[in-house]
């Protein structure tokens, strides 16, 4: 299993459809940055696909002020958590 | 674990350096192994000895500096990224005819090889890019 590691918004690139075409079907992807604004209830339609393997990390959404706005199809994480992730993961890859 | 980073954005310019600082810290507080951190392509920045941001705003190059005091975690620079943009050490500076450096250790100056090598030593290596 591959942690895939997204840090850019659905609505400013296009990076994140290299990402979903790369995951494999037991893959995880974290959002983390401005990757943070994918999990929000009127972005998270891009990653219906990963369902269930979306997570996204808490202290960048707390930076934004969208730790309200989080879907709650998404798996809000600390940075604890993010660790947790990388260990449970066999790599990681970012996408930037 | 034993766990690598590999930097790419400038401090300050993008929150790359921030984001891998914090995973830095969680890791090691996780009681995990930072082998070494890797500044590449506009993370060479970050080796900046005179680096003198605002004393209210985090000190990223100190921090970096005190991973290695605290926790003996490297700290390389990869040398082509870092002599296109002026970041020499003592031995750069005198080898190029240049006055002054701008890089002094714990930082070095390293081949990408090191990467290489790092991504076959640590058990993850996690990029944070701009």
């Amino acid at each position: 299993m591959i942690l895939h590691i997204l840090n850019r918004s659905p609505g400013t690139s296009l990076v994140y459809r290299d990402t979903l075409s790369a995951m494999g079907p037991e893959d995880r992807l974290l959002l983390t940055e401005d990757g943070v604004l994918g999990a929000l209830t009127s972005q998270v339609r891009h990653f219906q696909a990963v369902q269930g393997r979306l997570f996204a990390l808490r202290e960048d959404l707390v930076a934004r002020g969208l730790i309200g706005r989080c879907d709650e199809t998404v798996q809000v994480v600390d940075v604890d958590g993010f660790v947790t992730l990388t260990e449970e993961a066999d790599k990681t890859v970012s996408w930037f | 674990m034993r766990y690598g980073l590999l930097v790419q954005g400038a401090p300050y310019s993008s929150q790359a350096s921030h984001s891998a600082l914090r995973f830095a810290r969680a890791l090691i507080a996780r009681g995990h192994r930072l082998e070494s951190v890797f500044f590449y392509h506009d993370g060479v920045y970050n080796a900046a000895r005179l680096a003198a941001p605002p004393q209210d705003e985090p000190h990223l190059i100190d921090a970096w500096n005190g991973l290695n005091a605290e926790h003996g975690t490297q700290l390389q620079v990869c040398i082509a990224a870092a002599l296109r943009r002026g970041l020499l050490d003592e031995l750069e500076s005198a080898r190029h005819g240049k006055r002054g450096h701008a890089v002094e250790s714990p930082f070095e100056l390293t081949g990408l090889g090191q990467l290489i090598d790092l991504g076959h030593e640590v058990d993850r290596l996690v990029t944070f890019a701009p």
